[in-house]
């Protein structure tokens, strides 16, 4: 049962990588970004998958920070404007 | 999304409304957090009581407005559709993209909300993105800009189904005219 | 009955599996911004949902279960939210790739 749960955890693995792409073509920082939003919830489904299949719980309190980490930074992201760096 | 404007309120007006019905609900609800996320440790309350008072009263002071609340009944009969709705809209979206040709018209509609409830808009805007083919894109004097992975259909109706369930489960009654 | 359950959880989970590959294929396929946060937001909420239920049945305790409740639904939170902002950051094309 386990190697089936690892299986699928390298399955989303994969194609977690694949969706990575978009973050070499983008265009837009946009497009980066939503690779990167991908990557927080794919991650989250490999966590969930391997906190059983090795037995350790506590990988869903790492799958929560991810989470939050994920809401954050698109916040950020969205609130950056055109020359707000500039003085 | 959408506040509406309003001082924020003093002290004592936030410890009045944690000792309120609604801010001890409030209250239960972060330690029903606290709890789910520390596990039943006795000891962990020791950080999570001052944690979560001080949740309580962080979201006290944000809220600035004093409105409608989701009902018990309201949401027993939304999550079922929620559901439903999501494993049409996941399914929808893979459909589409599976194909050897893609298979979409791209459009952008106006809706205009019926909902008065801050909370309620942007509960449905974020309702509208679960739904199959749409996705609120923009939201501007009451219209919600829809986009749609297919704006040949009929779209109108699907979002007027879901303003409704929306409305009841704030326990809102919509007034105005059904138009976009 | 053991087997049973086995089974619909690892259906369950090799269900929401396709649904995340539909978001990538989706992310990779599609042709603009937008039509990329409908396959993002929609498919992968879907999908990880699926996979969580599918691990329900090796959840050491109720609490476990709650948290990854609770989990899912901040993801969906976030990522409806998220893709409104993305949406609307492009639409008003006030961010800083314009």
């Amino acid at each position: 049962m386990h190697e089936i749960l690892i299986a699928v955890a390298i399955i989303l693995l994969i194609s977690m990588s694949v969706g990575l792409i978009r973050i070499v073509i983008g265009p837009t920082p946009a497009d980066r970004m939503m690779a990167a939003q991908l990557l927080g919830t794919s991650g989250i489904g490999v966590l969930a998958l391997l906190a059983p299949a090795l037995g350790v719980p506590a990988l869903m309190d790492v799958a929560l920070i991810f989470a939050l980490l994920a809401a954050v930074s698109v916040a950020a992201f969205t609130r950056r404007r055109v020359g707000q760096d500039r003085p | 999304m959408t506040t509406t404007e309003a001082p924020a309120p003093s002290a004592s007006v936030i410890a009045r409304r944690l000792v309120s019905l609604h801010g001890l609900t409030r209250l239960v609800l972060f330690a029903g957090f606290w709890l789910v996320f520390a596990g039943n440790d006795p000891q962990s309350w020791i950080i999570g009581a001052p944690a979560v008072l001080l949740a309580s009263w962080t979201a006290e002071r944000l809220s600035r407005r004093r409105g409608r609340d989701v009902t018990l009944g309201g949401l027993l009969r939304y999550i079922p559709f929620f559901l439903w709705e999501s494993i049409l809209g996941g399914t929808d979206v893979a459909k589409r993209v599976m194909r050897p040709e893609v298979d979409i018209a791209p459009g952008l509609i106006e809706y205009k909300i019926r909902l008065t409830e801050p909370g309620a808009r942007v509960f449905f805007l974020d309702s509208i993105s679960l739904l199959p083919g749409t996705l609120s894109a923009d939201y501007r004097d009451g219209i919600a800009y829809v986009h749609a992975l297919d704006a040949d259909e009929d779209l109108l109706d699907p979002l007027r189904r879901l303003e409704l369930r929306v409305a009841d489960l704030f326990g809102e009654r919509l007034g105005g005219e059904p138009d976009a | 009955m053991n087997i049973l359950l086995d089974l619909l959880s690892v259906l369950l989970i090799l269900a929401g599996a396709f649904f995340f590959i539909a978001g990538t294929v989706g992310l990779l396929r599609l042709p603009d911004l937008f039509t990329r946060l409908h396959a993002l937001t929609k498919a992968d909420n879907l999908g990880l949902g699926l996979i969580m239920l599918g691990c329900v049945r090796f959840a050491p305790d109720g609490l476990y279960i709650a948290k990854m409740l609770l989990l899912w639904l901040l993801i969906m939170a976030s990522g409806a939210t998220a893709s409104h902002l993305i949406a609307k950051r492009a639409l008003r094309g006030d961010g800083e790739d314009y």
